[in-house]
C-alpha cells in the first residue's frame, strides 16, 4: 500500500468569474521510504499539491489517501491527529514562535499529542540534539542564524516520529552553503527510513532526492527516477 | 483514568503558559485591558457588598429597637381605605393599659411622649431628643443603666424630675466627669441625673445614643402639656412580646381591641396605627433588595464595558496570531485546542483583573466602613465570587474570538501574511 496517494487530485480557486485550476488533476502514488522532490514553475501548483497531502487544505475534488486513509472521510479533529502523528512540516519561513525557546519550540507538537512537561522536555531536547543544536536549548529564534533556525523547525516536524516529512522549499531562505547542510540532514533522515517529499526551485537540491515530478499548470508533465533517469510514469 | 485527568491538567497548564507569553509579549495593552475587567469587578463587587450592608445596617437599626415589638401610634391609619370617622389619631394611657391587661403574651409596654429638650449645666448644653416613658422602656428596648440607674415605677408615680442620660449627651454635658447624681437643668427646671444608658452604637448616621429618658409623667408635667388634645394622650407605645409569640396574631388581637374601644365599625378607618417589627423588616427587606439590585445593575454596565474590552482585545489577538493558529493547527492542533488556548487567554486576562478589582473593593469596603460608618461585609463567598464571576466573562467576552480562531482553516492561517 501506498503511503500517500492521490487520485484525480483536483484544486479549484475562483478569481474574479475566473476559475483558476491551481492543481488539476494529479494522481500519484508515494511508497514508504521514497526521496521525492517536486519541481515546476512559480504558478504551477506545487504548494497547493503539497497543502492537500498534508491535509492542511481540501481538495475541490479527487483524493487523498495518507497510510490507506481517505482524508476526505475524516473530521478536522482527526485530519489534526493525522498532521500531528504521521505528518511533518518544514515551511520555507521556518515558522518559529518568536520569543519561544528553541526547545519550547520544538516541544509544541508533543503538547497536542497529549504528553506531559516532562516527556515533552526530553524528547524535544534529544531531537534539538540530534539536529545538533544541544547548547542552543534555550535560545529564541532571534537569537538563531537561518540554518539554525531551520534545525530548530526540522527538529520540530520530527519530534513526534512521523512517517512523512513535506518540505516547501526549505533552503528558499537559506544561502548555498547553508542549503547544503540542510541537504546533508534530509538525506540521512530518508537513510532512516523516513519519506521525504520537498518543493524546490532548484536543481541542486532536486539532486539529493531518488525520484523527481515536474509540474506545469496543476498537471504533472514529469515523474522520474533521479538515479538511473528511467521514466516511473507519465 | 488518572494519566488522562493529568494530561487534561497539563493541557490546561500549557494553555496558561501560552497566555501568559502572550499577554506579557503586549504587556501594555493587556493592563489597559485589565484595568477595564478591574474596574468592573470593583464595581460590581462593591455594589454587593454596599448592597447587603445596608441589609445588615436596617437590620441592625430594628434590632436596636428591640426584636419582637409592635409600635402603635395614634395617627389613622389610612392603608386600606374607607371612612374616616376621626379628625385625628387617637391613643392613651388607658388604651395601654388594657392592652397590657387584656392580649396574651405581652412581655411589657412603654408608654411615651416624646419632645426635644435643652440640657444646661455648668455653661454646657446639650440639645436633645428626650423620651418620657416608664420603667418598661428599658425591657421592650434592651436598653439597661450602664452606670447608675433606670427610671422607676416610684419616679413614674412621684413624676419625680429625673433623668437617664444616652452616653452622647452625657459626654456633651460632662466629658468624661460621672455625672450620676449631678443636678442639671431641663428647660430651666433643674432635674437630678440618675442613669447613663449603655451605648446602642449608631445606624444610619443616626446616634441612638444622642437621647435622654425621664418619667412619662415629668414629660407630660413640664414639657408637652399643650401639644396633646387629651391629658392621658400618648405618642407612642412600645409593646413587647415574649419570644415565639406570632406577631401578627398579637397585632390583629391589639387591633381588634383598639377598634371596640374606639367604637370602629365594618371598613372605617382606625384612629391608630399598629406596625410590628417583624413588617419593619419584611419592607425594608424589600427596600434594600431593590436597591442592591439597582446598584448592581448600573455596575454591571462598567462590567459589560469591561467585557466588550475583552472581546476586542481578544478579536485584535485572535487576527494579529493568525498565521501562529495556523502554525499549531499544522503542528496538531484540534479546533478544541485552539479555541481553549483563546479562551484560557481571555479568562487570565479577567481573573487577574477581578483579582485586582476585588482587592480594590475590599479596600473601598474598608474605606467606607471607617470612614463612613457603613458597614461593607465583603465575605470570602463575595471574593471567590468575584474571582469566578471574572473568569465567566472572560469566557463569555473570549468565547466568540476564541471560536473564531477556531474556525480558521489551517492553510488559510499559515499563508496570512
Ligand atoms: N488561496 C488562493 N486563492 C486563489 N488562487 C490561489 C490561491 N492559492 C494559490 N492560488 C493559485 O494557484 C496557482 C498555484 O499556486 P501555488 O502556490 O500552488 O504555486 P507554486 O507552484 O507553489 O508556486 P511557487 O513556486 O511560486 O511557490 C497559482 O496560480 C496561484 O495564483
Ligand atoms: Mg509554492
Amino acid at each position: 500500500m501506498a503511503l500517500v496517494e492521490t487520485q484525480d487530485l483536483v484544486k479549484k480557486y475562483e478569481l474574479g468569474g475566473e476559475t483558476v485550476r491551481a492543481v488539476d488533476g494529479v494522481s500519484l502514488s508515494i511508497e514508504r521510504g521514497e526521496y521525492v522532490a517536486i519541481m515546476g514553475a512559480s504558478g504551477s501548483g506545487k504548494s497547493t499539491f503539497m497543502n492537500m497531502i498534508g491535509c492542511l487544505d481540501i481538495p475541490t475534488s479527487g483524493i487523498v489517501r495518507i497510510d490507506g486513509i481517505a482524508t476526505s472521510d475524516r473530521d478536522s479533529d482527526a485530519l489534526a491527529e493525522l498532521r500531528n502523528q504521521k505528518i511533518g512540516f518544514v515551511f520555507q519561513q521556518f515558522n518559529l514562535l518568536a520569543r519561544t525557546t528553541a526547545l519550547d519550540n520544538v516541544a509544541v507538537p508533543l503538547i497536542y499529542a497529549g504528553l506531559g512537561t516532562e516527556a515533552r522536555r526530553e524528547k524535544a531536547k534529544a531531537k534539538l540534539e540530534e539536529m545538533g543544536l544541544g547548547d542552543r536549548l534555550d535560545h529564541s529564534p532571534a537569537k538563531l542564524s537561518g540554518g539554525q533556525q531551520q534545525r530548530v523547525a526540522i527538529a520540530r516536524a520530527l519530534v513526534t516520529d512521523p512517517v512523512i516529512l513535506l518540505a516547501d522549499e526549505p533552503t528558499g531562505a537559506l544561502d548555498s552553503k547553508t542549503s547544503e547542510d540542510i541537504m546533508q540532514i534530509f538525506e540521512s533522515l530518508n537513510e532512516q527510513g523516513i519519506t521525504i517529499i520537498v518543493v524546490t526551485h532548484e536543481a541542486e537540491i532536486a539532486g539529493h532526492a531518488k525520484r523527481r515530478i515536474e509540474f506545469r499548470d496543476g498537471k504533472v508533465i514529469e515523474d522520474v527516477a533521479v538515479n538511473n533517469r528511467q521514466k516511473v510514469s507519465s | 483514568m488518572i494519566g488522562n485527568i493529568r494530561q487534561q491538567a497539563s493541557g490546561w497548564l500549557v494553555n496558561v503558559a501560552i497566555a501568559m507569553t502572550a499577554l506579557r509579549t503586549n504587556l501594555m495593552r493587556s493592563i489597559l485591558t485589565t484595568l477595564g475587567v478591574m474596574i468592573g469587578v470593583f464595581a460590581v463587587t462593591l455594589a454587593v457588598a454596599v448592597g447587603s450592608g445596608a441589609q445588615v445596617s436596617v437590620m441592625q437599626s430594628i434590632n436596636a429597637l428591640g426584636s419582637n415589638m409592635a409600635l402603635i401610634f395614634p395617627q389613622p391609619d389610612t392603608g386600606e381605605g374607607g371612612r374616616r370617622s376621626f379628625d385625628r389619631g387617637r391613643l392613651t394611657m388607658r388604651d395601654a393599659r388594657a392592652i397590657q391587661k387584656q392580649v396574651s403574651g405581652i412581655d411589657d409596654i412603654a408608654p411615651q411622649l416624646r419632645s426635644n429638650i435643652q440640657l444646661i449645666v455648668a455653661g454646657r448644653n446639650a440639645s436633645t431628643n428626650a423620651v418620657g416613658t416608664t420603667p418598661g422602656y428599658g425591657k421592650v428596648s434592651n436598653l439597661v443603666a450602664e452606670y447608675g440607674r433606670f427610671i422607676s415605677e416610684a419616679d413614674v408615680r412621684s413624676a419625680a424630675r429625673v433623668v437617664v442620660l444616652g452616653p452622647t449627651v452625657a459626654r456633651k454635658l460632662f466629658g468624661d466627669f460621672d455625672p450620676v447624681g449631678e443636678t442639671i437643668r431641663i428647660n430651666r427646671a433643674p432635674f437630678t441625673v440618675i442613669g447613663i444608658t449603655e451605648s446602642k452604637g449608631s445606624s444610619f448616621g443616626n446616634d441612638n445614643d444622642d437621647i435622654a429618658l425621664m418619667p412619662i409623667s415629668t414629660m407630660r408635667q413640664r414639657f408637652s402639656g399643650d401639644s396633646l388634645a387629651g391629658p392621658d394622650d400618648l405618642q407612642l407605645l412600645f409593646v413587647g412580646f415574649q419570644d415565639g409569640i406570632s406577631l401578627p396574631d398579637a397585632k390583629r388581637e391589639m387591633t381588634k381591641l383598639l377598634r371596640e374601644r374606639y367604637r370602629v365599625r365594618g371598613k372605617d378607618i382606625n384612629p391608630f396605627t399598629i406596625r410590628t417589627t417583624e413588617e419593619f423588616m419584611k419592607e425594608s427587606a424589600q427596600v434594600t433588595g431593590i436597591f442592591q439590585i439597582v446598584l448592581v445593575a448600573i455596575a454591571s454596565i462598567s462590567l459589560l464595558v469591561g467585557g466588550i474590552g475583552i472581546m476586542n482585545i481578544m478579536l485584535v489577538s485572535v487576527t494579529e496570531r493568525t498565521r501562529e493558529i495556523g502554525l499549531r493547527m499544522a503542528l496538531g492542533a484540534k479546533r478544541s485546542d485552539i479555541r481553549n488556548q483563546f479562551l484560557v487567554e481571555a479568562a487570565v486576562l479577567c481573573v487577574i483583573g477581578g483579582a485586582m478589582g476585588l482587592i480594590l473593593a475590599i479596600a473601598g469596603g474598608t474605606a467606607l466602613t471607617v470612614y463612613a460608618d457603613f458597614p461593607v461585609p465583603i465575605g470570602v463567598g463575595v471574593g471567590v465570587g468575584a474571582i469566578i464571576f471574572s473568569a465567566f466573562i472572560g469566557l463569555l467576552f473570549g468565547g466568540y474570538p476564541a471560536v473564531r480562531a477556531s474556525r480558521l482553516s489551517p492553510i488559510e492561517a499559515l499563508r496570512t501574511e
